[in-house]
C-alpha cells in the first residue's frame, strides 16, 4: 500500500489524498508532526526527504517527493482511463503542465498567506495576497470562458485533470489567508464542480457541497 | 541574554524575552529595548506581570485580580499535557469561545467525528455561574458522537462539562475513553491580537499512554481547522451582547449565559456591548 | 449619494452566475448577499447571514427548495426565507418570526436586479428591449462607482471583436450608475450598455450588455475582446483609485431580530391575517377537491411540513386544513378538502360555493404536527384525506434525501388524492386499498411490528384508525414520543358536567368553572384572551401550563405520557379531577 508522509492541514498533502481518493487507491497516512513539532525538519525525516518537505510517498519502496510530481506519478500509474494525466494528447498534456506551474504560483501566494495567518510563517503577507489576487483574476477569466464553451475544467478537455487537483486546495482555502473569493464567481462555481467529482474528500476547513440538481429536473425546467 | 520579541495583546504592542532557565520578562514595547535585539532580563524595570503556567506565558496590561484560574488535573503525575497548536484566526475572541461551548454544530462542522446526522438533537443541560469563583459552568451536556476522541472506535453518547473561568479561556471535560472514572481536559486559551483577530492556543491534559503526540495533535488540529472557516464567516465579527441581535434557541443556553456573563463583567473588547 | 443609490435597482449578479444548487456570494452598497436560484427558478436574494449566529449563508448549501446553513443546519425556505427546521430541536416547529432578511429580485437583460429599498421597476433600456442581447463578462474593480463610470464614458471597442479595428463611439446616455455607447464602423452599429454595481465605497462591478449577439466564432471573439478591453480599463482605473482619497468601507445595518409577540386574537380566538385568492380548484379524487391559494399582496409566510391553516369561509365558518405542499415549493398553499357526508357547511361550502378567483381570509400557518428530520427512518401512515399533511412531509423527506415510506390507506385508487404527487414520490408510496377495518388493523400491526431506535411514525386519518394505531403501537411497545398523531377531530365524547376552580398564578385571579362551560370560555368571559383554534381538543393551540392540581384530560392532542405528567392542559375541552387547578396564566 502507498504510504504518505502526511500533515492533515497541509494543502500539498491534501492534493495527494484527494487524488488517491478519487482514483480509489488505498493508502496509509503517516502523520508528521509538522506543527508545532517541525518533525519534517528533523534529522530523521531528512533521511526521507533531504529538502525537509512533505508530502513524500513511498509506493512499495519507490519514494517520491514534491506535490505536483506525485500527482503526475499517481495519475500515470493508477488512472486506467488516462484522463487525469492525458499523455496521449499533446495539447492537453501541455496545458496540464502549464496549469501545474500556475499551481506553484497559487501555492506560493494564496497558500503562503494561509501559512502566515494560521501558523505565523514570516512572509510578506500583503505581497502574498496581492499575488494571489493577480492569479485569481487570470483563473477567473479563464474559467468564465471555459463555461462559455460549455466546458468546466482548467484544461480544455471535457474531464478534469491533475491541474484541477493541484490548484483547487490553494483556491478553496484562500480565505484562511485573507484572500476573499467574492470577486471570483466563476472560480466559486468551479470549486462546486470539483467538490462533486466522484470520490471527492474534503480536508478540515473545506465543506462538502450538496448534490447537483438531478438531470431529469433540468430537462423539465428547460422544456 | 535573550532576544526581544513582540506581539500584540488587546491591540497593544507587548515585548517579551525569555532566558533559560525559566526567566521571563514582558513589558509594553519601548524604543529603548528594540525588538530583535539581545537584552538582559535585569534591564527590564517597568515590567508587566508574568506567569509561566500550563505551558504558556501569561501577562496582563493592568493589575490582575487574584491568581490565574486553577486546572488541578494539569498537575496529576500520570497525565499527558500536550500543547496541540497555536493557530491564528480572523475572528473575535468571544466568538471563538462561544463556538467552543457549542454542541449543536457538531454534526455539520465536525461531520463524522464529533457528530453525525441524523443525531442532531441537543438535549437540555444545566448552566450556572459558580457563586464563589464567578466561573461559568455548563454541566450534564450530552451529545451523540461517532468518534469523540483520537482513541474512539465507535459512536456513543458522550458527556461533557464546559467551564469558562476567563472571558477568553475555556476548558472542556469529557470522560476519558481509556479510564471511565477520569476526565480528559481540553483547553482553549485565546489571545486577542486585535478586536477581531486572535491566536488560539489549544492544550490537552489526557489519560493516554498509547498514542503519539503527533496522532493526538492531528486529531485536535483537525477539529479546530473545521471550526476556523465558520469563525471567519461570522458577521459581525464582534460578539453582540444584545440578546435581540441574533436568534438564540434553547440549546444555546451556554451561549446566552456567556453573553450575559461578559456583559456583567463589563467586557468591551471583542464584543458589541448592549446599548 | 449613497441614500439615492439605496432607492435604485442595481444588477447584483448575472443570470448565468446562478446554476441550480449554487449559492452566489454578492455585495451591494456594503451589504453582503447570498443569491440562489431555487428549483422552481425563483431567484432568492437574502442577506448573507444566518439569523442564528450570523454565519454567511453563501458557505451553506441548497437542496433546491431549502437553503441549509453550514453552522447548525438550520433550514430556510425558498421565496419566504422563513426557517423551516432547527436540527438541535427536531421535535419543535421553529417560531414563525425566524425569517432571513430578503431583498427583491427581478431578472432583466440576463442580469439579476435587486436593491436595498428600490422604488419602481428596474430600468428599461430601449436599446436592449426586444434585442438579442449578449452579456459581457463582469469585471470587478477596486475603485468607486464614479471613477469607473468616468472611464467607461471613454470606452472604445470593435464591433467585430478585432482589437485592431476600434470603432468611433458616441454616448447615448449616462446616469448615476449606467451609460450607453454606440459604435459605428463600416456602416455597422453596435450598442453596449454598462451598468456599474456599487459593491462598496471603493469596489464596483462593471456589467456590460451588448444590444446584438454575434453568431458562431464571432460571439466568443467579441466576448474576449470586451473582456480584454475592460480588464485594461480596470487596471487604469485601479491605479487612479490608489491615488484617490482612501474611503471607509460602507457599513450595512443589521436589523434586530423581531420579538415574538403573542398573537392578538379576535373574541372568537381566531385570527385571519392573510388574504388569498383561489388560483386553481380541481377534483383531485372521488369527493376531494384540490385548492391552490395564492397571496394577494405580500408573499405567503413560510410553512413547515405538517402545518395547517384556518380557512374563514364565506358562510362564516372557520375550518382547519393541512397544507399538502412542501416548504419552499412555490408561493402558494395547496389544500385537499374532502366533502364530508355530515358536513356542517365547511367542506360543502368549499366544494360547492368557492370557485377559482374567489378571495378567502386565512390564518398564518400553524404547526401542531412538526416533522422531525433526525429519524433513521420515517413511516407516514395516511387514512383517506388524512394524507394531506403527510404529503407535505413526504416531499420534504424526499427533498432532504431522508429514508421514509408513505402508507396510504384508501377505499379505491379513485379515492387517492393528488395522484400526480404520489407518482412523483414513486416507490416510497405503499398503497393499501379497499381494506376492511380488520384488514386495516392487520396491516397496521405488520407495519408496527417492532419498535426500532430512531424511527418515527406519523399518522393522520379518521378517528377509529388513529385509535387502532395508538393501541397497536402501544401493544408493540413503541414509545409515545416516536408516534405522532394529527387529529382533526376529537372523537372522545367530552364530559363537561364537573365544576371546579381555576387559579391564575400570574394574574392572581381565581375563577369558578361551572358545569357546561369550558375553562377557555370562563377565561374569555373574564377578559383573558387565550389563543385557540379547533376548540375540540385536537390542535393544541389553547394549551396552558398546569402548576398545581390534577387535570382531567379530554383532548387527543397530548400523548399518554404527557397526559400522565399532568403539566399541560387543553383549556377548550379538558377539566379538573381535583377541586382546583393552578394555571400559569
Amino acid at each position: 500500500m502507498i504510504k504518505i508522509y502526511d500533515y492533515i492541514l497541509s494543502v500539498n498533502c491534501y492534493k495527494q489524498r484527494l487524488m488517491m481518493s478519487i482514483l480509489d487507491v488505498p493508502f496509509e497516512s503517516i502523520p508528521i508532526d509538522f506543527y508545532p513539532g517541525w518533525e519534517h525538519k528533523s534529522e530523521e525525516f531528512k533521511k526521507i526527504n533531504p529538502l525537509g518537505h512533505i508530502p513524500v510517498i513511498d509506493d512499495d519502496g519507490f519514494m517520491l517527493r514534491d506535490a505536483h510530481a506525485i500527482l503526475i506519478y499517481l495519475a500515470s500509474k493508477y488512472d486506467p482511463t488516462g484522463l487525469w494525466y492525458p499523455t496521449n494528447n499533446p495539447e492537453l498534456i501541455g496545458e496540464t503542465a502549464q496549469w501545474m506551474l500556475f499551481a506553484e504560483g497559487t501555492t506560493n501566494t494564496a497558500s503562503a498567506a494561509r501559512l502566515h495567518v494560521n501558523l505565523g510563517y514570516e512572509f510578506d503577507i500583503e505581497a502574498c495576497r496581492a499575488g494571489a489576487h493577480r492569479l485569481f483574476r487570470v483563473l477567473e477569466e479563464h474559467l468564465w470562458f471555459r463555461e462559455q464553451e460549455n466546458l468546466g475544467w482548467v484544461c480544455s478537455g471535457e474531464q478534469p485533470t491533475i491541474a484541477d487537483i493541484a490548484i483547487f486546495p490553494d483556491v478553496i482555502l484562500s480565505e484562511e489567508g485573507g484572500v476573499a473569493r467574492i470577486d471570483y464567481p466563476a472560480l466559486r462555481r468551479w470549486t462546486d464542480r470539483v467538490k462533486r467529482i466522484p470520490g471527492f474528500v474534503p480536508m478540515p476547513g473545506i465543506f462538502p457541497v450538496g448534490d447537483a440538481r438531478p438531470i431529469s429536473h433540468e430537462g423539465e425546467a428547460n422544456a | 541574554m535573550g532576544v526581544v520579541r513582540e506581539l500584540s495583546l488587546l491591540g497593544q504592542a507587548v515585548s517579551y524575552l525569555s532566558t533559560s532557565p525559566d526567566i521571563y520578562r514582558a513589558w509594553r514595547t519601548d524604543p529603548a529595548t528594540p525588538v530583535g535585539t539581545a537584552s538582559e532580563p535585569s534591564s527590564v524595570t517597568e515590567g508587566l506581570p508574568i506567569l509561566d503556567r500550563y505551558g504558556y506565558l501569561w501577562t496582563s496590561l493592568g493589575v490582575p485580580n487574584g491568581d490565574l484560574f486553577d486546572i488541578p488535573e494539569y498537575d496529576e503525575p500520570d497525565r499527558r499535557n500536550i500543547h496541540a497548536a497555536t493557530i491564528g484566526v480572523h475572528c473575535s475572541a468571544p466568538r471563538a469561545i462561544e463556538n467552543f461551548l457549542d454542541m449543536g454544530h457538531f454534526p455539520y462542522v465536525h461531520t463524522g467525528v464529533l457528530g453525525i446526522e441524523p443525531h442532531t438533537e441537543v438535549v437540555d443541560y444545566d448552566v450556572q455561574i459558580d457563586a464563589d469563583s464567578n466561573e461559568l459552568w455548563a454541566t450534564q451536556c450530552l451529545f451523540f458522537q461517532p468518534m469523540a476522541a483520537a482513541t474512539s472506535t465507535a459512536g456513543e453518547m458522550v458527556g461533557y462539562t464546559y467551564r469558562v473561568p476567563h472571558p477568553y479561556c475555556s476548558l472542556l471535560y469529557k470522560t476519558s475513553p481509556l479510564d471511565e472514572s477520569r476526565m480528559d481536559v481540553i483547553g482553549l486559551f485565546v489571545r486577542s491580537v486585535g478586536p477581531d483577530r486572535i491566536e488560539a492556543h489549544m492544550i490537552l491534559s489526557l489519560i493516554d499512554d498509547s498514542n503519539t503526540d503527533s496522532f493526538i495533535r492531528r486529531f485536535q488540529q483537525s477539529i479546530f481547522a473545521q471550526d476556523k472557516p465558520i469563525l471567519e464567516n461570522q458577521n459581525p465579527k464582534l460578539l453582540p451582547l444584545d440578546p435581540r441581535a441574533e436568534t438564540p434557541i434553547r440549546s444555546d443556553r451556554s451561549a446566552i449565559a456567556y453573553r450575559r456573563w461578559l456583559s456583567d463583567l463589563g467586557v468591551t473588547y471583542g464584543v458589541i456591548p448592549e446599548d | 449619494m449613497t441614500e439615492s443609490l439605496m432607492n435604485l435597482w442595481h444588477p447584483i449578479a448575472s443570470a448565468e452566475d446562478l446554476p441550480y444548487r449554487h449559492i452566489f456570494q454578492g455585495q451591494l452598497l456594503g451589504r453582503e448577499l447570498a443569491v440562489w436560484r431555487a428549483d422552481d427558478d425563483f431567484v432568492n436574494v437574502w442577506e448573507n447571514r444566518c439569523l442564528h449566529r450570523g454565519t454567511r449563508l453563501s458557505i451553506g448549501r441548497s437542496d433546491g427548495l431549502e437553503l441549509r446553513c453550514q453552522y447548525h443546519g438550520w433550514r430556510y425556505a425558498n421565496r419566504s426565507a422563513g426557517c423551516t427546521y432547527i436540527p438541535a430541536h427536531p421535535a419543535d416547529a421553529p417560531a414563525r418570526t425566524i425569517c432571513n432578511r430578503t431583498f427583491p429580485s427581478v431578472e432583466r437583460y440576463g442580469l439579476i436586479w435587486s436593491g436595498e429599498e428600490p422604488t419602481g421597476e428596474p430600468p428599461e433600456i430601449a436599446a436592449l428591449e426586444n434585442a438579442e442581447t449578449l452579456l459581457l463578462r463582469n469585471i470587478a474593480v477596486n475603485a468607486p462607482l464614479n471613477l469607473v463610470l468616468g472611464h467607461l464614458a471613454n470606452y472604445r471597442f470593435s464591433i467585430t471583436g478585432d482589437p485592431d479595428n476600434l470603432a468611433t463611439t458616441s454616448m447615448d446616455y449616462q446616469d448615476g450608475c449606467s451609460l450607453s455607447l454606440t459604435a459605428t464602423c463600416d456602416g455597422k452599429k453596435s450598442t453596449v450598455v454598462f451598468f456599474v454595481q456599487p459593491v462598496d465605497s471603493n469596489r464596483s462591478v462593471i456589467r456590460g450588455v451588448l444590444s446584438n449577439s454575434p453568431e458562431g466564432a464571432e460571439r466568443l471573439l467579441t466576448l474576449r475582446h470586451h473582456s480584454a478591453e475592460l480588464s485594461r480599463l480596470r487596471d487604469i482605473v485601479e491605479l487612479e483609485a490608489l491615488d484617490g482619497p482612501s474611503l471607509e468601507p460602507m457599513v450595512a445595518t443589521i436589523e434586530q431580530v423581531p420579538i415574538a409577540l403573542p398573537e392578538i386574537t379576535t373574541p372568537s380566538g381566531r385570527k385571519a391575517a392573510l388574504r388569498v385568492q383561489v388560483l386553481r380548484k380541481w377534483a383531485t379524487a372521488e369527493g376531494v377537491v384540490g385548492l391552490e391559494l395564492e397571496s394577494i399582496g405580500e408573499p405567503l409566510p413560510t410553512h413547515q411540513p405538517g402545518a395547517h391553516i384556518d380557512v374563514h369561509l364565506p358562510n362564516g365558518l372557520v375550518r382547519q386544513y393541512s397544507l399538502t405542499n412542501a416548504p419552499g415549493e412555490g408561493s402558494l398553499y395547496r389544500l385537499g378538502v374532502k366533502l364530508e357526508a355530515d358536513s356542517r357547511g365547511g367542506s360543502a361550502c368549499l366544494h360547492e360555493t368557492v370557485k377559482e378567483g374567489d378571495v378567502l381570509a386565512i390564518s398564518e400557518p400553524r404547526n401542531n404536527f412538526p416533522l422531525r428530520r433526525d429519524a433513521v427512518k420515517t413511516i407516514l401512515i395516511a387514512g383517506g384525506i388524512g394524507v394531506t399533511p403527510l404529503l407535505s412531509m413526504a416531499q420534504t423527506l424526499r427533498n432532504n434525501k431522508l429514508d421514509y415510506e408513505l402508507h396510504y390507506f384508501a377505499q379505491t385508487d379513485g379515492h387517492l388524492a393528488f395522484p400526480e404527487v404520489l407518482h412523483e414520490l414513486g416507490e416510497a408510496v405503499v398503497l393499501h386499498l379497499g381494506l376492511s377495518p380488520d384488514e386495516t388493523s392487520q396491516a397496521l400491526t405488520a407495519l408496527l411490528a417492532g419498535p426500532q431506535p430512531a424511527m418515527h411514525i406519523y399518522v393522520c386519518g379518521p378517528g377509529p384508525m388513529l385509535e387502532a394505531t395508538r393501541r397497536i403501537a402501544s401493544e408493540a411497545d413503541w414509545p409515545d414520543e416516536a408516534i405522532h398523531f394529527e387529529y382533526f377531530k376529537n372523537t372522545i365524547e367530552v364530559d363537561s358536567s364537573s365544576s371546579f376552580e381555576v387559579s391564575l398564578a400570574r394574574s392572581a385571579l381565581t375563577l369558578e368553572v361551572p358545569s357546561g362551560k369550558t375553562i377557555l370560555e370562563v377565561l374569555r368571559d373574564n377578559g383573558i384572551a387565550l389563543m385557540s383554534s379547533c376548540e375540540q381538543g385536537a390542535c393544541g393551540t389553547c394549551e396552558v401550563t398546569v402548576i398545581e392540581g390534577e387535570p382531567e384530560h379530554q383532548d387527543v392532542y397530548l400523548n399518554d405520557s404527557e397526559k400522565l405528567a399532568g403539566q399541560r392542559i387543553m383549556t377548550c375541552v379538558s377539566r379538573a379531577k381535583s377541586p382546583r387547578l393552578v394555571l400559569d396564566i
